[in-house]
């Protein structure tokens, strides 16, 4: 003990790290890997906003403008697979390893080295993934479902495709592994589960989310390639097999994987709104409860996304009566947040305009969502813009929206230094306008009939498309005032002390800012943990 | 961290954090075959 205390003495705060290249290909520090995924995140983020604004350059206008149809395929299946995969999961997974230690009181993961593979497997899986834009037959044009017989029709990206995805299944389930291992081993004594911060809770059920489904694709994408190279019909009607079975084991994987994008989301708004409210989180453990449900539900209502393929009624009953059952305890988390506000003492700093922003514009999404989930509604909206409309206000102003409050939120804790509050209500009011501009129209295309998925449309769709692309490119080049925010705070912020925000609670604001390299190398007393979890 | 009051043992603590994560990489690895296999067995019926 006293060796050890020496030890730590003589270096100050355990501060090993190394520098130069050295300190971001060797990482294992918690900090260093999160700012890596962060970094990671914010590069796909900017790579599949350009395609997504391919997407609506091309749908400004009817007829074929800029792009053939082929090559249009490509960027919509690209743009999803680049932005669930490539933007908003790894996100999530640099919050996680910003946080997680330093709201538990661990010094770093459980599992450093681990952690250092799962980032480091991602710009590989990416560059083969973007790369296949470049052989011949062009980037997997079959949407991001993949699904046969299509997809096999896909040229010679399609093992590019196959591997790119098992290496995203593997990061994602190797840094599951690590939350899980770390909330579940790394603890410092007294932060008892019921004590831990909501984005700790929402992340560890996304970690075991990730960890039940991500092998599941990881399965089926395996299969998708035998019966491409290997002669087996798994999902070959010819040979016996079943296209359709590949929609129920995808969509086994892609519902519970719509959780993993909006769980740590719930996570971070439940930081948030206390924050600025300067009241305790209204019903704290009923918002653990609600969490657990969610991703409980999560794994019985697969087939509302098939619903058009034709299935027992009895099954159409069940997956419509399950799906709507997930309103609930989402009810109780949008009630929650509302109560937390309720006579509170409110500010509108950024953090907390993009935490409202997100209240109202998920729950728009979920109305949509609880739309789509009735059966005989569904027939007529299935395969509309509509649907494009409902999962891009849950992703875009639900997913993407809490990612931005949270790097708002814990931006000067990570740098030491607050940025220019100012230019970041300039990002929210013109990020949430244009959103909204850009998404609201597409539910008036959809009611209306138009596909999703299609270069070109019939001409009563012009107007509401132009509406819609106008808003895209002022949201796209609303987003360059993100990095350009961050980059000015870590140059040129003003300095701030240990708790950024004055209503803040939680471990990582009993830590000075920036933290230390190693954060709580000593565990945190009782007291500080008590005073940290006062929910 | 030894010795402080209510502090884990690290060795205990190092064992139970191999004996989690070899869990859960068990856990994956028996949802991807698994799938697999039921598929396999769904196909020779």
């Amino acid at each position: 003990m006293a060796e050890h205390q020496a030890h730590a003495a003589a270096h100050d705060d355990h501060d090993h790290k190394p520098h130069g290249w050295r300190r971001w290909v060797f990482a294992t520090n918690h900090k260093d890997i999160g700012t890596m995924y962060l970094v990671f995140a914010g590069t796909m983020f900017f790579i599949g906003g350009a395609m997504a604004m391919v997407i609506r350059l091309e749908l400004f206008k009817p007829g074929l403008q800029f792009v053939d149809p082929q090559f249009f395929n490509s960027m919509t299946t690209m743009h999803a697979l680049i932005m669930i995969f490539g933007a908003v999961m790894p996100a999530w997974t640099g919050l996680a390893n910003w946080m997680i230690p330093m709201q538990v009181g661990a010094p770093d993961m459980a599992l450093p080295r681990l952690n250092n593979f799962s980032f480091w497997i991602l710009p590989f899986a990416f560059t083969l993934l973007i790369s296949s834009l470049f052989v011949p037959g062009g980037a997997p044009a079959g949407g991001w479902t993949m699904y046969p017989p299509l997809v096999l029709q896909t040229g010679a990206s399609f093992p590019m495709l196959i591997f790119a995805i098992h290496m995203m299944g593997a990061s994602s389930i190797l840094g599951a592994i690590n939350v899980v291992v770390t909330i579940m081993n790394m603890r410092a004594p007294g932060m008892t589960l019921l004590r831990m911060p909501l984005f700790v809770w929402t992340w560890l059920i996304t970690a075991y989310l990730l960890i039940a489904v991500m092998p599941v694709l990881a399965g089926a994408v395996t299969m998708l390639l035998t019966d491409h190279f290997f002669g087996t019909t798994f999902f070959t009607a010819a040979g016996g097999g079943d296209p359709v079975m590949f929609q129920h084991i995808f969509w086994f994987f892609g519902h519970p994987e719509v959780y993993i994008l909006i769980l740590p989301a719930f996570g971070i708004v439940s930081e948030i709104i206390p924050t600025f409210s300067r009241k305790p989180l209204f019903g704290y453990e009923a918002m653990v409860y609600a969490v657990a449900s969610i991703a409980f539900l999560s794994f019985i209502v697969w087939a509302h996304h098939m619903f058009t393929v034709g299935m027992p009624l009895a099954a159409q009953l069940f997956f419509m009566l399950s799906t709507m059952l997930i309103a609930i305890p989402t009810g109780v988390k949008v009630f929650n947040w509302t109560a937390t506000m309720w006579r509170g003492s409110l500010s509108f700093e950024p953090p907390m305009l993009f935490a409202l922003a997100f209240l109202f514009l998920f729950t728009i999404g979920g109305f949509s969502g609880l739309m789509l989930a009735m059966v005989p509604a569904d027939y007529q909206y299935q395969d509309t813009y509509f649907v494009v409309a409902h999962f891009h206000y849950v992703l875009v102003p639900g997913a993407i929206f809490a990612i931005m409050a949270g790097v708002y939120y814990w931006l000067p804790k990570w740098t030491g230094k607050m940025y220019d509050m100012t230019l970041a209500k300039w990002h929210f009011w013109l990020s949430t306008i244009f959103v909204n501009v850009l998404f609201f129209p597409q539910h008036f295309l959809g009611l209306a009939g138009m596909p999703r998925r299609i270069p070109d449309y019939a001409v009563q769709f012009t107007d509401w498309n132009m509406v819609s692309s106008i808003g895209a490119f002022g949201f796209g080049l609303s987003q360059l005032l993100f990095p350009y925010l961050i980059i000015k705070c870590i140059r040129a912020g003003q300095p701030i002390g240990a708790r950024a925000w004055e209503g803040a609670h939680g471990l990582e604001w009993e830590l000075p800012s920036p933290p230390p390299y190693h954060s709580w190398t000593t565990p945190p007393s009782a007291a500080v943990i008590a005073r940290g979890a006062a929910h | 961290m030894h010795g402080l009051p209510g502090a884990v043992d690290e060795g205990q603590r190092r064992r139970r954090v191999r004996r989690s994560a070899i869990l859960f990489a068990l856990v994956a690895a028996a949802f991807y075959v698994g799938f697999i296999v039921m598929m396999v067995e769904r196909g020779s019926k």
